[in-house]
């Protein structure tokens, strides 16, 4: 990738946040079709993506809301005291 | 249903404080989740999201009702996470000298201590290595990645969440995502 052009690393990223403009959209498809070690990059940072998007959803605990309202601070006073 | 949640804060803060559980319901799946992805210790997170809400509570008359409750909840969790990770790595004792290494400290220990051999990370099961590969991330590329990836926020949401401009949050999402690619390695 050394003698690519220096942007196009940026515009990988600029296409996964999915706010690239059109000309370097056009710009980066053309690269990664004659680029093999950027086609593979694209392709690492897609997976990465997928990788960590394939963390399950963690439950919260049970008895958690029942936790949190028993540390609040008691009556009314206990709103806008400083700790 | 932000009507909804802003209607139980005001009645928090006219004393009601039952009210404020049902602002806890809306929100302590996503706000858990944060923290253990953050912290990756079940233990842990329960109690840090928790003690979000509670400063959060705490802190209500301070909040701005025109705005996202989420936001500013959110804000509270991740700072609460940061402030967790900081204080676990104890780096007052760097340059101490390890006993019975001849002058090396701890520096030279950090980074082969604190990334498993690559055939232990090899036996991982998928989700064990999900959350491995999340905290072996700095934490300034950790909370980005998980808000982006984990909660699937808006970039501009995490902007105001990390009280940071955009385009520092694009750059380090960036440098998050290139991190985490070197870390899997070809996968």
């Amino acid at each position: 990738m050394n003698a690519c052009p220096k942007q196009i690393g940026e515009y990988m990223h600029e296409y996964l946040d999915g706010d690239i403009s059109r000309e370097h959209e056009t710009e980066l498809k053309a690269h990664l079709q004659s680029c093999d070690d950027c086609r593979q990059h694209m392709q690492e940072l897609n997976s990465t993506i997928a990788f960590v998007k394939s963390a399950a959803v963690v439950s919260v605990p049970l008895d958690f809301k029942q936790n949190v309202m028993v540390r609040l601070p008691k009556g009314k006073s206990g709103i806008g005291v400083q700790r | 249903m932000d009507a909804l949640i802003n209607k139980r804060i005001k009645q928090v803060l006219k004393g009601d404080q039952n009210a404020y559980s049902d602002v806890v319901s809306h929100y302590q799946q996503k706000l858990y989740q944060v923290c253990y992805r953050m912290l990756g210790n079940k233990h842990e997170s329960e109690d840090i999201a928790q003690e979000a809400f509670v400063r959060a509570y705490i802190n209500l008359h301070t909040f701005d009702l025109n705005r996202k409750f989420s936001t500013w909840l959110y804000r509270i969790a991740t700072n609460l996470c940061i402030d967790r990770i900081r204080k676990k790595k104890p780096d007052y004792y760097l340059d101490a000298q390890v006993a019975g290494t001849d002058g090396l400290d701890m520096y030279s220990q950090i980074s082969s201590s604190d990334r498993l051999p690559e055939e232990e990370v090899q036996r991982m099961e998928l989700q064990e290595r999900i959350q491995y590969e999340i905290s072996q991330l700095p934490d300034k590329y950790r909370t980005v990645i998980v808000l982006k990836y984990i909660e699937e926020l808006p970039l501009q949401e995490i902007s105001e969440i990390l009280d940071m401009p955009l385009g520092t949050v694009k750059t380090r999402i960036h440098r998050g995502r290139e991190a985490l690619r070197k870390q899997l390695g070809n996968l």
